[in-house]
């Protein structure tokens, strides 16, 4: 199958029975559907999403399965930021309903089409979706929330962690130094 | 003694629980029989669920302590809030003590019910559980055994039965609004309305 696809799109193998085709916004539904409806990546298993807040694109992986679950095909395409408007996949896979419904409430990704794009998870949230990258969580948490005392001291753990290992490191050498 | 299990009884026959309170004779008796019929609304808000199972399984059979797990609020005592609160769950948590009967209790199992645990940074968990609902025991841990769970329902029992603490409950029906305050805090106007009955102005 993947063979019949390479003939129409650039399909790369990622290995691991993995395979990647990169697509533009405007020739999106065109081939999920092409895919879904002549071939047998039958099942649309995640919509992953990445903000590339540098670029002002969010990047979105459509990740299709074959009914043996031999192979996945991860579709990509880029959409801007500013305007995120993606047709709605609920006719080809129904499965997809949750996930745009989740991707909305996370990235305010709009899916047309889609009529269930209300709370999800998150209930009564008048913030920006809080999986931007623009969205500041600890001023967020520091605004609504009041700490317990006792965790003014806390240490930063990368910090703390790196200081341990290096210590630890160098206790080693001296062992071994004096062996 | 078996790997995994405390030793309870020693606990409840410890001596600093003994009945020192100023209770009337039947107010003891009403409160020691409380105290060994506690029927448990097991509310699974987190990962803290899992530690449940085997706390009222065989393994650890915590009915032998009579501490029996209920399906409803209406027919529960005490409400294990079980894990880190999310919003969309703290307002479920709030409707299902509200509808609880008194005298009602609440456990808060686990690091993140105390303040925030691992989700201290989270934009959608709340960070103190008994900013919103009166806590009666915490039992920390991330997550705790279910002997930890055992120990925080001895020690309730104990308080319980001594009447050492103020129960949550009476805090509740006395500083409601300090909580209705904390919960419209994070809720806005969207808050549920109470089930708590307002008995003063009712043409009963």
């Amino acid at each position: 199958m993947i063979d019949s696809l390479s003939k129409q799109y650039e399909i790369e193998d990622k290995g691991n029975r993995l395979f990647k085709i990169r697509i533009n916004q405007n020739e999106f539904l065109r081939t999920i559907n092409f895919i879904g409806s002549s071939s047998n990546f039958i099942t649309l298993s995640q919509i992953a999403c990445s903000d590339w807040i540098e670029d002002e694109v969010f990047i979105l992986n459509y990740i299709l399965t074959t009914d043996r679950r031999d192979k996945n095909l991860m579709i990509e395409l880029e959409i801007s930021r500013e305007q995120s408007k993606l047709p709605t996949l609920l006719h080809i896979f129904p499965q997809a309903e949750v996930m745009e419904r989740d991707l909305h409430e996370m990235y305010g990704i709009d899916f047309i089409g889609n009529l269930t794009l209300y709370d999800f998870a998150l209930e009564d949230w008048n913030e920006i979706p809080p999986l931007r990258r623009e969205f500041d969580t600890l001023a967020y948490v520091n605004e609504h929330f009041e700490f317990r005392a006792g965790r003014e001291d806390n240490k930063d753990v990368k910090a703390e962690t790196k200081r341990r290992r290096a210590e630890a490191k160098k206790l080693k050498a001296k062992k071994e130094a004096k062996k | 003694m078996e790997e995994g299990f405390i030793d309870y009884q020693k606990v409840l026959n410890n001596e600093e629980h003994a009945i020192k309170s100023t209770q009337s004779v039947i107010q003891k008796a009403v409160d020691w029989f409380r105290s060994k019929s506690m029927f448990v609304l097991a509310y699974g808000t987190g990962c803290g669920a899992i530690e449940m199972p085997p706390t009222f399984t065989s393994r650890y059979d915590i009915e032998r302590i009579g501490v029996v797990g209920v399906a409803t609020p209406r027919q529960a005592d005490i409400l294990i809030v079980s894990g880190y609160c999310s919003y969309k769950t703290l307002k479920r948590v709030i409707r299902s003590y509200e509808q609880m009967n008194e005298p009602k209790y609440v456990i808060a199992l686990g690091s993140c019910t105390i303040n925030g645990g691992m989700y201290w940074d989270s934009y959608n968990t709340i960070k103190k559980l008994e900013d919103y609902i009166p806590v009666d025991m915490y039992v920390n841990g991330c997550m705790p055994r279910p002997e930890s769970l055992i120990e925080g329902f001895v020690k309730l029992q104990s308080n319980i039965k001594d009447a050492k603490r103020e129960a949550g409950y009476i805090k509740y029906r006395e500083n409601n609004l300090f909580y209705k305050d904390n919960q419209k805090k994070i809720f806005g106007d969207n808050i549920e309305p109470t089930y708590e009955a307002n008995f003063a102005g009712m043409n009963i």
